[in-house]
């Protein structure tokens, strides 16, 4: 490991932790959608594996913590994973604590990469001597994946029931773009499905504004009011053990071990459940909420960093929510990373643990300080000047564009189907899990009928 | 106060906050005209295509926020704490 590259690991770190401390403050932006374009651009453009690595995971701790500070200062979530906290950080805003509950979110973001860091790169290890074992049967199970994320979500029999039409339209549209070869036989279309499916909800509802009578039954939206008290900055909230006190350590900690176990499992659906478990039994509210924080943002860090690194470091396959989505294109970004020679068949473990240190340990300094001192002003800045149009814009943009780099003009088409679809699906709880284990197992399930 | 009326009838909720319906198309037709302008000026050779036409839906991104302002009101107070 030389010096150069250390020095260019760590400007990868700082970039990626300042581009998504504003990204993940803007509301509505979902975790997948703003990590797999940027990372995808890096792979292509042959930017060495560790460093790559290194970025992603300083990314995903700055998106992460930033998407939780919208929820503390104005009460609406920043992403998908923060929605669970909203209605504890609207609490414990109500008893005019909105900066305590600041600090307790770094705090928790921290504790969270201090566990996951460690945990995972020694479970990944252990997993090593089961790779080729599970390797074997990657296809059936991410199928079985898809079947027990169904199982696990609210609406088992729909989503249970989804799954092989979801399947087959997959398969269909890649079917029909070698049979009137749009693309060379054999060639998959994959990361504009996944795109798709990421704002399926967005293209189902700019279809619907299409409707004269439903856009007129949709109208009725008052502008959002945003209150935001400004709390004057002190120099002891820098010290994470006066933010919080010793349960809070002890809980987040525990709950954050736990959840490095449970890699193959929904992060946001293992935060919600694991989080409201060990809130729940605090009887005070404000202590439970504080607690409810502080647990949270330590396992959405904990919940992505495992599931990045355990299937990265141990199978080479995405078999987790996590590695299937955000983190796709460490596994899959042809021509650079296939199946079979991606980071997992690059890397050295000695690489994994550097990218890894080095990636987590400047992000969650650099978002501690700014979460704690700054963050009150980007919120400002970023509720006053970016408009919400501009971000949907954005993604409308971005799908547009893999769209066409995929399979050319007719995929424009392809992708708006397959958005309405899973955009439909997700509108009657079918969880974007489901739908993107579906979108792996589908070769494979349409070809048992062959 | 027509003016008013309308500007706030044709205002919906999509992915948690509020738009107007004009400014969005008005953003989408500009974000998609950026990006894939981008895309298509590009020298072709592999990555730089998939490059501008990120720096294109960047390019519009920022131009988007300039034209549009966001339906948010906001109100900000010093605490006294």
């Amino acid at each position: 490991m030389d010096l150069v590259l250390i020095a260019e690991m760590i400007g990868a770190a700082i970039a990626a932790a300042m581009i998504y401390t504003i990204i993940g403050i803007i509301p509505g932006t979902d975790e997948t959608a703003v990590l797999v374009p940027v990372t995808l651009i890096l792979v292509l453009a042959g930017v060495q594996p560790i460093i790559i690595l290194c970025f992603f995971i300083s990314a995903i701790i700055a998106n992460n913590l930033m998407d939780a500070v919208p929820a503390a200062v104005a009460g609406i979530p920043g992403g998908v994973m923060t929605s669970p906290m909203v209605e504890h950080a609207q609490l414990l805003k109500k008893y005019g604590l909105a900066g305590q509950s600041l600090r307790k979110m770094a705090a928790g973001s921290l504790i969270g990469v201090l566990v996951s860091v460690p945990v995972s790169l020694l479970l990944a290890s252990s997993l090593i001597p089961f790779a080729h074992l599970i390797q074997a049967y990657a296809n059936p199970l991410f199928f079985i994946g898809a079947i027990v994320l169904a199982l696990l979500s609210k609406n088992k029999a729909l989503a249970l029931a989804s799954i092989l039409p979801f399947a087959l339209l997959i398969e269909g549209m890649r079917h029909l773009y070698w049979g009137v070869e749009a693309i060379p036989r054999g060639t998959t279309v994959f990361i504009s499905f996944f795109l798709g499916i990421t704002i399926g909800p967005v293209i189902l509802t700019l279809f619907e504004l299409l409707d004269k009578e439903k856009r007129e039954s949709m109208i009725h939206a008052e502008p959002r009011t945003i209150v935001l008290k400004k709390d004057r900055f002190e120099w002891k909230w820098l010290n994470p053990f006066k933010i919080v006190n010793k349960r809070e350590w002890v809980t987040s900690g525990v709950a954050s071990l736990i959840s490095c176990f449970t890699f193959i499992l929904s992060p946001v659906g293992v935060t919600i459940f694991l989080g409201e478990l060990f809130a729940r039994r605090r009887k005070n509210p404000v202590e439970r909420s504080s607690l409810a924080i502080v647990t949270m943002n330590a396992l959405a860090n904990a919940t992505y960093i495992s599931g990045t690194l355990i299937p990265l470091i141990a199978l080479g396959i995405p078999l987790s929510p996590v590695a299937i989505g955000p983190a796709h294109a460490l596994f899959d970004a042809p021509p650079v990373f296939t199946a079979t020679r991606n980071m997992h068949h690059l890397l050295t473990t000695g690489d994994f643990i550097w990218a890894t240190v080095i990636g987590a340990g400047i992000a969650i300094i650099m978002t501690y300080v700014i979460t704690v001192k700054y963050a009150q002003s980007i919120c400002a800045f970023v509720f006053k000047h970016i408009p919400h149009e501009a971000i949907l814009g954005l993604f409308c943009g971005f799908v547009l564009l893999l769209a066409y780099m995929d399979a050319g003009w007719i995929n424009i088409g392809g992708v708006l189907l397959i958005g309405l679809v899973a955009g439909m699906l997700h509108r009657w709880g079918v969880n974007y899990g489901i739908l993107f284990m579906t979108l792996y197992a589908a070769p494979w399930l349409v070809g048992l009928f062959g | 106060m027509t003016l008013q009326r309308r500007d706030q009838s044709d205002t919906i909720e999509i992915w948690d906050d509020v738009v107007r319906i004009r400014d969005l198309i008005l953003a989408i037709i500009i974000n998609s005209l950026t990006t894939l302008g981008g895309y298509f000026a590009a020298p072709d050779d592999p990555p730089m295509p998939l490059l501008f036409g990120l720096i294109g839906a960047v390019t519009g991104f920022i131009l988007s926020s300039f034209i549009i302002k966001p339906k948010r009101t906001f109100e900000e107070n010093e605490s006294e704490r």
